[in-house]
């Protein structure tokens, strides 16, 4: 019952959802939701596939990995939220228009 | 069977979780399912027999990443982010409108059906190895993979980290007057 093709299927439908949270949401922290839920499935199949295909741990090795960047990233998104909403008073990603023109 | 039950609540936890961060329009909301989507995702590694992924998934993510984000919308104005939004349609709301989610779910079936068409060639053409169904313990040979296959990943990992929560600290700095 629990194949490589299940956890291919629950981290396929993660992606999907992480991708349809960063296109439909405006809000900044939103979308660091998707970013997150994506990085999530990216790390789930290289465990699945670790156990099911190859012969060693170096698919954990890399979600592990995977983890480490994904904390990063949400220091530095955030950080960077903080900062946009202290100069514009708002988190919706229209307003992020500074560089335009 | 303890596995196979295991599997069905961490999946069914992930899976609904899920939809409720994709589709909830709280962000606090949205926060707090996201928490019981990365914890599904501890369970499956667990189903896995990646014990030491899932111990450091609930410490890292649930522990660290989700009670920062928590943070982030605490501090990014209350219930503002419903409103006063304006793109050029002016129908904007900043968790999403149909408009946004119709064109999402168009972009999601295309890829979900893209994606199981690939699958399905590829999942039959994959070499399976046999699965042991005793799960031993993986720290010791994670921990020797570490220092020594990717001891310079794991060195940049660590200078990555430090440069990141330096230029998080610099980045939201308070502005001088």
């Amino acid at each position: 019952m629990i194949s490589l093709t299940s956890y291919l299927l629950i981290s396929l439908f993660l992606f999907v959802l992480g991708l349809v949270v960063m296109i439909a949401r405006k809000n900044i922290v939103a979308i660091l939701l998707g970013i997150e839920l994506i990085l999530n499935a990216a790390a789930l199949n290289f465990v699945a596939y670790s156990r099911y295909v190859t012969n060693n741990l170096d698919g954990h090795v890399f979600s592990l990995f995977i983890i480490v960047v994904a904390a990063a990233e949400a220091a530095v998104g955030l950080a960077i939220v903080i900062r946009f909403f202290q100069i514009k008073e708002s988190t919706h990603i229209d307003e992020a228009t500074q560089l335009r023109n | 069977m303890f596995l196979q039950v295991l599997f069905l609540l961490s999946a069914t936890l992930t899976i609904g979780c899920g939809i409720a961060v994709a589709v909830t329009r709280n962000l606090m909301h949205s926060c707090v399912f996201l928490l019981g989507t990365l914890i599904g995702i501890a369970g499956l590694y667990a189903t896995l027999g990646a014990d030491f992924v899932a111990v450091t998934q609930i410490m890292v993510y649930v522990g660290g990443i989700v009670i920062l984000m928590l943070f982030a919308v605490m501090l990014t104005g209350g219930k503002d982010f419903v409103s006063r939004a304006q793109n050029l349609l002016g129908l904007a709301p900043s968790m999403g409108n149909k408009w946004t989610f119709a064109l999402s779910g168009l972009v999601g079936v295309v890829f979900i059906l893209t994606n199981v068409k690939l699958l399905m060639s590829v999942a039959s053409s994959l070499p399976t190895k046999e699965i042991n169904n005793e799960l031993p313990s993986t720290v010791n040979e994670i921990g020797h993979l570490l220092v020594k296959d990717h001891v310079l990943a794991f060195e940049l990992s660590s200078v990555l980290l430090l440069g990141a929560l330096v230029g998080a600290a610099i980045i939201a700095r308070p502005r001088k007057q």
